[in-house]
């Protein structure tokens, strides 16, 4: 069988591919938003959850009549977790989708990566990245972060840590920025003194990590520091029970999920992680456990969805009350809906906008924390939580609050 | 819309000149280039970072991109000496990820994971901001057409026959008393410097690069574009890449215009449709949408005569 490929049955292809997004772009009077989470890739299993979010929040927008009486219409797309595509992606959501704003990215890779386009299209960019190069590459105060970045990850970890009276560590960190920089905010509070080895980077996807574990532990620490992913951490980790530390293993709440937990079993027995959490007593997570329809376990659920819900919420109740849809000024107006003292705290977008349209001033508090932004855009103040597997189930031992 | 149309034909651009630079080592002279991404990386660090880092004019950075890629791919091929066919391509690939590596790992020059932001673009000032995105099309078109045409020498010369000859059977080749080893080298470093040259113009274009961009999976999208083209056919690689990036990116239009589908499974969904529009071209072209003259079906008109060989 053999298809014959013609001068004129290529024009005629050609033609039809160019018309075909006429038929796509958002009707007149929409405000395109647009979505670009990891649904598949590294950042997989926490993708779906963030543009789940997204859309539960637009259509409870449209179900009440829309923003600035329009409809919202959401491009949802893949970021595969890989720059590369993310930045064609984003290339799609900016010209030919229209969009006022790109939501959800997740790694630091892809954040940075688009961010050149969307500062030269005045787009907001709102994301849960942990690179400190992002405020300094947002050169026109356009991105907002829902999550601490990494240093502070660092910190509070060796702040918990460092209370339960451990007294010297092994540091190794996956090579990515996120983790690097976790790092060095860990080492700022327990101190250079009390590492015996020069912490040091591993690469992801090696097949074996046994050189790596016998130079971390050669010294027998009393705890190691592992910030990392995943899958680099569970094949780190039978390394070291392989090699047979007996010691104390830290690491991210990123890195034992049940995925790692059903992968190692009995031997994760021990392993203290912590991440920063949703606000598990706030209104609003509360709220967005009932929207998910997920019981209320006292645990943590969805770290990044609650995300995915205030991103969506944060950027609607700005446009409402800058009274536009273009970046910039919607930008100046996140900060009126989220940051200060003095207006009416709401937990949810009806509220919000019943509030806004009453002339009120607000104070929108999220599902993942309380939302309030430094002058660059950075999320201030998520609570922090350290756990420790026991039984194959986390246990929360220390909690911090803001 | 036009701005995307633009944008993804410079996209398109940078897969050509990938497409026609692996064509020339593995369609013309049979010589297996997994690496691609590592002289893809090459390139647009070697002019991203004299750009940024130490300063050099665009004029000079980007042409010692291109010299990069060009000494890389040289040095490669003198590993090729013992090394052909799957052994090649374990090479290839093998440098492709040290490259990478490299990159990944020496962050105090390059950044590391981090990215490097790269403000330096071509021309900017003399065009301004809003033709830009044109003008950029337009450079790569150029240097597209520059290396098309250089590729298109290559094959239609005494020396593409030779090349031709090697990638048949370099024995044969060499007792007709071909240099085999020497055209290797040379194709494969002239191979290196057009891919050099498609990085520097990625870096320019993107204006970020990390070391996550120059994963193998680019390598993958190139083999693809020169696969679904045609392998040995210069011009059938042009429509090639055209097409593979058309997959990439035109199955983002489905999630638009079934917005009932969730998110998540459309993400799995384009995924799969990206491989089946990949057999289904392979299946009903199995020598690409162009094919190599050689295998284009030329009915004889005269039955006593043999078929006249196309150049």
């Amino acid at each position: 069988m053999t298809l014959k490929l013609t001068r004129r049955s290529v024009l005629a292809a050609g033609t039809a591919t160019l018309f075909t997004p006429a038929i796509l772009r958002a009707q007149d009077g929409d405000i395109a938003v647009g979505s670009l989470t990891p649904n598949t890739g590294g950042g997989g299993p926490f993708g779906p959850n963030i543009t789940a979010s997204h859309k539960r929040v637009a259509d409870a927008a449209n179900a009440m009549g829309g923003i600035l009486g329009r409809q919202i219409r959401l491009f949802q797309e893949n970021s595969e977790t890989n720059p590369e595509t993310a930045v064609r992606a984003a290339e799609k959501l900016i010209s030919v989708n229209g969009v006022n704003a790109i939501l959800g990215t997740w790694s630091s890779s892809v954040t940075l990566g688009i961010m050149p386009r969307c500062q030269s299209a005045n787009v907001i960019q709102m994301c849960t990245s942990s690179s400190s190069d992002i405020p300094v590459a947002d050169e026109k105060g356009l991105v907002f972060n829902f999550q601490p970045l990494s240093p502070i990850w660092g910190r509070a970890i060796g702040n918990l840590v460092k209370e339960r009276g451990i007294e010297n560590y092994a540091l190794m960190a996956l090579n990515n920025d996120f983790t690097r920089s976790m790092m060095d905010g860990f080492i700022e509070i327990v101190g250079t003194d009390t590492l015996l080895v020069e912490p040091f980077f591993y690469n992801p996807q090696q097949a074996s990590y046994r050189s790596e574990v016998t130079q971390l532990i050669a010294d027998d620490p009393q705890a190691v520091f592992i910030p990392s992913y995943v899958t680099d951490f569970t094949a780190v980790y039978k390394e070291l029970f392989r090699q047979g530390y007996e010691g104390t293993v830290i690491t991210t709440s990123l890195a034992t999920g049940p995925q790692f937990k059903e992968a190692i079993g009995d031997a994760a027995e021990g392993i203290i992680h912590g991440f920063p959490v949703p606000a598990i007593n706030s209104p609003a997570y509360k709220e967005y456990l009932g929207e998910v329809g997920l019981e209320d376990t006292g645990d943590v659920q969805h770290p990044f969805g609650t995300a995915g819900r205030d991103q969506m919420t944060t950027l609607l109740l700005a446009i409402e009350k800058a009274g536009a849809t273009d970046g910039p000024t919607v930008a100046k107006a996140i900060w009126d809906v989220t940051t200060g003292e003095g207006g009416t705290t709401v937990y949810n977008l009806a509220d919000g906008l019943e509030a806004l349209r009453a002339g009120e001033e607000i104070n929108y508090s999220g599902a993942s924390g309380s939302i309030e932004f430094d002058e660059e855009g950075m999320v201030l103040g998520r609570d922090f939580q350290l756990s420790e597997i026991q039984g194959g189930d986390d246990v929360v031992i220390q909690r911090l609050e803001f | 819309m036009s701005a995307y149309l633009i944008s993804m034909a410079t996209y398109a651009g940078f897969f050509m000149i990938l497409a026609l630079a692996l064509n020339l080592q593995w369609g013309l002279t049979g010589m297996v280039n997994f690496g691609i991404a590592g002289f893809y990386a090459l390139g647009a660090y070697a002019s991203g970072l004299l750009s940024a880092k130490a300063g050099w004019p665009l004029g000079i950075a980007m042409p010692a991109a291109v010299l990069a890629g060009f000494l890389a791919g040289g040095l490669v091929a003198l590993l090729s000496i013992r090394l052909r066919e799957d052994f090649l391509a374990i090479v290839t690939l093998g440098v492709g990820e040290m490259i990478r590596l490299i990159v990944l790992n020496e962050d105090q020059i390059t950044e590391g994971p981090r990215g490097l932001r790269i403000e330096a673009q071509p021309f900017h000032a003399a065009v301004g901001p809003e033709n830009y995105p044109l003008f950029y099309l337009c450079l790569v078109a150029v240097f597209v057409t520059i290396t098309y045409f250089i590729c298109e020498r290559i094959r239609t010369a005494p020396l593409g026959r030779t090349l031709r000859a090697i990638r048949e059977d370099d024995v044969v080749a060499g007792v007709l008393g071909k240099d085999v080893f020497r055209h290797r080298v040379q194709i494969f470093a002239i191979g290196g410097g057009f891919m050099g040259l498609a990085g520097a113009l990625y870096a320019h274009y993107v204006q970020n690069i990390s070391p996550d961009v120059f994963l193998p999976m680019v390598a993958m999208f190139v083999w693809m574009s020169v696969i679904v083209g045609g392998a040995g056919n210069n011009r059938g690689l042009l429509i090639g890449a055209g097409t593979v990036i058309m997959f990439l990116e035109g199955t983002r239009f489905i999630g638009d215009a079934v917005p009932r589908l969730d998110a998540e499974k459309m993400s799995a969904l384009r995924i799969i449709i990206i491989g089946l529009l990949l057999i289904v071209t392979i299946r009903v072209r199995p020598r690409g949408l162009v094919p190599e003259p050689k295998f284009a079906f030329e009915p004889t008109r005269d039955a006593g005569q043999p078929a006249r060989s196309t150049p």
